[in-house]
C-alpha cells in the first residue's frame, strides 16, 4: 500500500515560488491535511502529487514507484499514478447523468459492462444516492453533487485519494455531516487521504496529521493535537485554534536558576517543562484561552470587555491593563460588561516565542 | 367600487413608470415593434403588388394592384424559377454549409491550439489570425482573383500565380462556389476562433483534468468530455456562421459574377436592378424566414436540460498539452498560413495600386498615378486623377467615417440603455421580449435587411428617408444593435444591483447613476459596444450597396463601382485604405481602452 514521499519539491513561476523545497512523507493510510491560507501552495502541492502540475525540481514517489524526478526526466501522467482526485467544484460533467459520471472511469479502464454496472450500483449505495442515478448534475443539490464526485473517484479504487477543499462549497450543516462521512470513509476504504483545506477546524477534526504551510514552506508537520498544543512557532500557534491563542509581550530575565517574567503588568515565574537555554530579554508569551481561568482567588484582576456565549461554551473577552485577553469557559455563563473579575493563567502549556516568532520554551507561569 | 379599481390601476401605472428602467423598456419595445413589424408588413405588401417598369408591362395590370404573379413566377418550377430561385437557393445553402464547416474546423483547431496547448508564438498567430475578420470579406475575394486569375479563364487578366510562377488554375478554382466557400470560411474562421476560444477558456479545466485522473486518454477526453460540453456553443457558432454565409452578397458578386454564380442575395440585388421588385422582396422574405428558423433551432438546442452550466468554483490553472516535437512545425505552419491571408493581401493590394497595366508585376510598370497623378485619360472614370487628388474621394471617405461614427453612436447608446433596462427588469416578460427583439436584426440577412428599409423608404409616410443619410444611419444603427446590446446586457449583468441601489437611496437621479456609476465601472465593455459598429460600418458593402443610389456617395460603394468597371488600381487603393483604417482603429482602441474587436465578438457568446 502506498506511502507518498516528496523530496525537495520546488514549484516556481518566474521569480515566484509556489512551493519551496518541500520535504514530506505521507505514510500509508494516513489522513494528511495540507492547511494554510490561500496562496500558501497547498493546492499546488496536491496537484503536483496528482500530476496535474509539474514541479520545477524534486522527486515524488508514490509507493515504490517514482512518479516524478526532475533530474531523470521522469514524469508520469495523472492517469498512470493511480490516484483519485476530488476537485473543489467537483468537476462533474454536466452532459452526463450521475450514472454516466460514475461509470466513466471504469469505461476508461475497459471494464466489462456488467462489472461496471455492479460497481456503479455499489458506489451509489455507498454514497446513498441511488435515486439520482438518472439525473444530471445541474438537477441535484450541492451535497449530492459532492457525493457523486466522491463516488466517481472511489469507483476506480484509487490507492490514494487527493481532495482539494471538497467541503468549501457546502453550507455549514452539510459540511459537518460530510466531515463525519469522510472520516468514516477513510476508515472503511483503507486508502491514503491527502486533504487540502484552509479551515483549521476541519484539519483538526479529520486528519491524522496536519501539514501547516505558509508561502510555500512547511511550518509544522505533526498530528493535530501536537500542532495545537505544541506549535512550532507563532504563525502555527495563531493559525490553529478558535478563539485563537492569546499573545502578550513580555520580558524574561534569568536570575539564578529561575526565570522571572514580567507581563500584563505582573511579575511571574516561568517554569519550563524541559531544560532550555538562552531565553532572555523581550519575548512573546502565548497561552490558549482555555488556560485563562476565571477564579475568585486569581492573581490577575481584569474587567469584562464583552461576553460571547454560544451555549456549549462561553468566550469572555477580558481587559487586563490595555490588553484584551480571551478566556473560554465550558457551559453557558453570562457576565455583566465592565464587571470586575479575578483570573489566573493555568496549565503547563504556556509558550514562549522569541523575537523571530520561533518557540523557545514551554512551561508553567506562576503569577506572583 | 369601479372608481377604486380605476384609482388602483392608475397608481400602478404611475408606480411602474416612475422607474426609468421601466420607461426605457416600454420605449424600446415600441421602437422595435415599429422598426421590425412596420417594415416587414411593408415588405410583405410589396410581394403582392404590381410595380412600375417591367412588371407593369409583363402583368398588364395597374401599378399597385394586387397580384400573385411574383409568387407563381418564382416558385412554380420552370426554367425561370430554377435559375432565379432554386439554384441560387442551393448555392446559398451550400456556401453557408461548407463555409461554416471549414470555418469551424479552422477556427476551432486554432482555438484549441491557442488555449489548450503550449504552442509557441501564440501572440503573433493570435494577432494575424484576426486580420481576415477585420478585413471586409470581399477584400479576400478580390485577393483571390488577383492571385489566381489567368489567361485561360474568363476575363483573361494575368494573376500573380501566372505572372510569377506560370501556374494556371482551372475555372472552378478561380470562380464560383469553391472560392466563395474558401473565402467565406477564411473570413469567418476568426469569428469561430473567438467564440470557441472563449468557450474553451471559460470551460472549467478541471472537467478535463478529472477525466484524465479517471484514466481516460487524450482522444477519449476530447470525444467524451470536451466536445459534448462545447457542443451547444459550437452549434450556435455554426449557425451564426452559416447564416452569414447563407446571406453573403459581396463575396459571390466578386467571385461568382463572371461565371453567373448567384446566391439568393446576389440574385435579389440583380432582380432589383432589373426591376423585378416583387420577386426580389419574396427572396428577401425567404432569407428572413431561414434566419428565423436558424434562430429557433439554436434556441431549442441550447435550452436542453444538460446544457452547459458552469458549476461554481474557480477554473483552476490550466495544464497545457505539450505538443513536443510537433510544436515548432505547427507553429511555423500556422504563421505561414495566417501571413498568407493577412499580410500578403495587403502587399498585393499595395502592388495593384501602382501598376499602370493591371496584372503586369514588373517594376517598369510601376506608377504612383493612381494615388497622386493628374489627368489619367484612360483610367479616369470621371475622376480628376489619382484618388488623393480632387474632392470626390475625400468626400466619400469623410461620409463613410461620419456614417460609421453615427451608426456607432446610435447602436452603442441604444445598446447601453437596452442593456440597462433589460437587466434591471430581468425575468419579466417584456424584458425578455426586448432582448430577443434587439437580437432580431442579426438574423435578417444584411441585404434583405437593406431591402426592408428600402421598402419602408418607398412608402409615402417615410418618403423623406429615401436616399438620405438618415436612412443609412438608421439601417446601420439597427443592424449593428445586436452586438452592442448583447455586450451591454452582459456588462450590466456583471454589476450587482446593490451598487446602483446604494445610489438610489442617496437620491441620485437615474442618468447620473448610469453615467457616473455604471458606465465608469464597465467602460471597456461598453466601449466595445461602440467599437464594433464603427468597424462593421467601415467595411460594410452588402447593407449600403442597395440603399445608396449614387455610387460616388460613399467609399465602399465607390469601390464596388470601380471594381465592376474594372478599375482595379482604384479599387485596390480604396480597399487598402479601408483595411488600414480598420486595423488602426482596432489597435488604437485596444491600446487606449483595452476594448478590441475580439472582445466585442467574444461578449456575444456569454449569455
Amino acid at each position: 500500500m502506498p506511502r507518498i514521499e516528496l523530496i525537495n519539491i520546488t514549484k516556481r513561476w518566474g521569480d515566484f515560488f509556489g512551493v519551496k523545497n518541500l520535504n514530506m512523507v505521507i505514510e500509508d493510510r494516513d489522513f494528511v491535511s495540507l492547511l494554510g491560507p490561500s496562496g500558501c501552495g497547498k493546492t499546488t502541492t496536491l496537484r503536483m502529487i496528482a500530476g496535474l502540475e509539474t514541479p520545477t525540481e524534486g522527486i515524488i514517489k508514490i509507493g515504490d514507484k517514482v512518479v516524478f524526478d526532475s533530474e531523470k526526466g521522469v514524469n508520469l501522467s495523472p492517469d498512470k499514478r493511480d490516484v483519485g482526485f476530488i476537485f473543489q467544484n467537483y468537476a462533474l460533467w454536466p452532459h452526463m447523468t450521475v450514472y454516466e459520471n460514475i461509470a466513466f472511469g471504469l469505461e476508461s479502464m475497459k471494464w466489462d459492462k456488467k462489472e461496471i454496472d455492479k460497481r456503479v450500483k455499489e458506489m451509489l449505495a455507498l454514497m446513498k444516492i441511488e435515486e439520482f442515478e438518472k439525473r444530471y448534475p445541474s438537477e441535484i443539490s450541492g451535497g449530492q453533487q459532492q457525493r457523486v464526485a466522491i463516488a466517481r473517484t472511489l469507483a476506480i479504487k484509487p490507492q490514494v485519494l487527493l481532495m482539494d477543499e471538497p467541503l468549501s462549497n457546502l453550507d455549514a450543516k452539510l459540511r459537518l455531516e460530510m466531515r463525519t462521512e469522510l472520516k468514516r470513509l477513510h476508515a472503511d476504504t483503507d486508502s491514503t487521504f491527502v486533504y487540502v483545506t484552509h479551515d483549521q477546524l476541519e484539519a483538526m477534526t479529520l486528519s491524522t496529521k496536519i501539514c501547516l504551510m505558509k508561502e510555500g514552506t512547511i511550518q509544522q508537520y505533526a498530528p493535530p493535537l501536537k500542532v495545537y498544543n505544541e506549535p512550532n512557532n507563532l504563525y502555527v500557534a495563531d493559525f490553529v485554534g478558535n478563539p485563537s491563542m492569546n499573545f502578550v509581550n513580555g520580558r524574561i530575565e534569568k536570575s539564578g536558576d529561575k526565570y522571572e517574567v514580567s507581563l500584563l503588568g505582573y511579575k511571574a515565574e516561568f517554569v519550563p517543562n524541559e531544560e532550555v537555554q538562552g531565553i532572555d530579554g523581550d519575548v512573546t508569551v502565548g497561552f490558549r484561552p482555555e488556560f485563562m481561568k476565571i477564579a475568585e482567588d486569581g492573581k490577575i484582576s481584569a474587567t469584562v470587555y464583552s461576553t460571547l456565549p454560544s451555549g456549549l461554551e462561553t468566550t469572555i473577552k477580558l481587559k487586563i491593563g490595555e490588553e484584551i485577553i480571551s478566556s473560554v469557559v465550558f457551559g453557558a455563563s453570562d457576565y455583566v460588561t465592565d464587571e470586575e473579575l479575578r483570573c489566573n493563567i493555568a496549565g503547563s502549556n504556556v509558550c514562549v516565542f522569541d523575537k523571530d516568532g520561533q518557540k523557545v520554551a514551554m512551561g508553567q507561569l506562576i503569577i506572583r | 367600487m369601479k372608481a377604486i379599481n380605476l384609482e388602483k390601476i392608475k397608481n400602478r401605472i404611475k408606480t411602474y413608470f416612475s422607474n426609468p428602467a421601466n420607461c426605457m423598456l416600454v420605449f424600446f419595445f415600441c421602437v422595435f415593434l415599429g422598426l421590425s413589424i412596420y417594415p416587414i408588413t411593408a415588405m410583405i405588401k410589396e410581394m403582392f403588388v404590381v410595380h412600375a417598369g417591367i412588371e407593369k408591362t409583363l402583368i398588364t395590370a395597374k401599378k399597385g394592384s394586387f397580384t400573385l404573379y411574383h409568387v407563381q413566377k418564382l416558385f412554380i418550377p420552370s426554367e425561370w424559377s430554377v435559375t432565379s430561385f432554386y439554384i441560387p437557393f442551393k448555392n446559398s445553402f451550400l456556401l453557408g454549409l461548407f463555409g461554416a464547416i471549414l470555418a469551424i474546423i479552422f477556427g476551432g483547431v486554432t482555438a484549441w491550439l491557442m488555449t489548450r496547448s503550449n504552442l509557441v508564438h501564440k501572440k503573433i498567430i493570435g494577432t494575424l489570425f484576426m486580420f481576415p475578420y477585420l478585413m471586409p470579406a470581399w477584400t479576400l475575394a478580390q485577393f483571390w482573383i488577383y492571385l489566381f486569375q489567368n489567361s485561360n479563364v474568363m476575363s483573361g487578366n494575368k494573376g500573380i500565380m501566372q505572372s510569377l510562377f506560370g501556374i494556371c488554375m482551372p475555372q472552378w478554382f478561380v470562380y464560383g462556389l469553391f472560392p466563395c466557400v474558401i473565402v467565406n470560411s477564411l473570413h469567418f474562421a476568426p469569428f469561430a476562433y473567438i467564440l470557441i476560444g472563449g468557450i474553451l477558456q471559460n470551460m472549467d479545466a478541471t472537467l478535463e483534468e478529472s477525466a484524465q485522473i479517471l484514466k481516460a486518454n487524450r482522444l477519449r477526453i476530447v470525444r467524451k468530455v470536451t466536445l459534448p460540453i462545447v457542443m451547444p456553443a459550437l452549434l450556435s457558432t455554426f449557425l451564426l456562421v452559416f447564416s452569414s454565409g447563407f446571406a453573403s452578397y459581396a463575396v459571390p458578386v466578386f467571385l461568382g459574377g463572371a461565371v453567373r454564380f448567384y446566391t439568393l442575395a446576389s440574385k435579389m440585388k440583380a432582380m432589383i436592378n432589373a426591376g423585378y421588385m416583387g420577386q426580389a422582396y419574396i427572396i428577401a422574405a425567404v432569407m428572413i424566414l431561414c434566419g428565423i428558423i436558424i434562430l429557433m433551432i439554436n434556441q431549442k438546442y441550447t435550452n436542453k436540460r444538460r446544457s452547459f452550466t458552469t458549476v461554481t468554483g474557480k477554473s483552476g490553472q490550466v495544464s497545457l498539452v505539450n505538443l513536443k516535437k510537433a510544436n515548432r512545425p505547427i507553429s511555423i505552419a500556422m504563421i505561414i498560413l495566417t501571413v498568407c491571408f493577412s499580410v500578403v493581401p495587403l502587399i498585393v493590394f499595395a502592388l495593384q495600386t501602382i501598376q499602370r497595366v493591371p496584372g503586369d508585376y514588373s517594376v517598369s510598370n510601376w506608377t504612383l498615378d493612381f494615388w497622386i497623378g493628374k489627368d489619367l485619360d484612360a483610367y479616369k472614370m470621371g475622376m480628376v486623377g489619382g484618388i488623393l487628388v480632387g474632392q470626390d474621394f475625400l468626400m466619400a471617405l469623410l461620409r463613410l467615417v461620419l456614417l460609421s461614427l453615427a451608426c456607432s453612436a446610435f447602436a452603442g447608446t441604444a445598446g447601453l440603455f437596452i442593456g440597462y433596462s433589460v437587466v434591471r427588469n430581468r425575468r419579466t416578460r417584456l424584458s425578455k421580449m426586448v432582448e430577443a427583439m434587439s437580437f432580431f436584426p442579426y438574423l435578417i440577412p444584411t441585404i434583405a435587411f437593406a431591402a426592408i428599409y428600402l421598402a419602408l423608404a418607398s412608402t409615402k409616410t417615410f418618403s423623406f428617408l429615401y436616399n438620405s443619410f438618415a436612412l443609412l444611419v438608421l439601417v446601420g444603427g439597427v443592424k449593428y444593435l445586436p452586438f452592442a446590446s448583447r455586450g451591454c446586457i452582459n456588462s450590466m449583468l456583471q454589476v450587482s444591483s446593490e451598487i446602483e441601489e446604494a445610489a438610489i437611496l442617496m437620491n441620485v437621479p437615474w442618468y447620473k447613476r448610469i453615467f457616473r456609476i455604471l458606465v465608469p465601472i464597465q467602460k471597456t465593455s461598453i466601449f466595445s459596444g461602440y467599437l464594433l459598429p464603427i468597424v462593421s460600418a467601415m467595411r460594410e458593402v452588402d447593407l449600403f450597396a442597395l440603399i445608396v443610389a449614387n455610387s460616388r456617395y460613399m467609399l465602399t460603394t465607390m469601390l464596388l463601382a470601380f471594381n465592376q468597371t474594372g478599375y482595379d488600381q482604384y479599387a485596390s487603393a480604396i480597399t487598402l485604405l479601408i483595411i488600414v483604417i480598420v486595423l488602426v482603429i482596432n489597435q488604437v482602441s485596444s491600446k487606449l481602452t483595452g476594448a478590441s474587436i475580439s472582445q466585442s465578438v467574444g461578449s456575444y457568446n456569454k449569455q
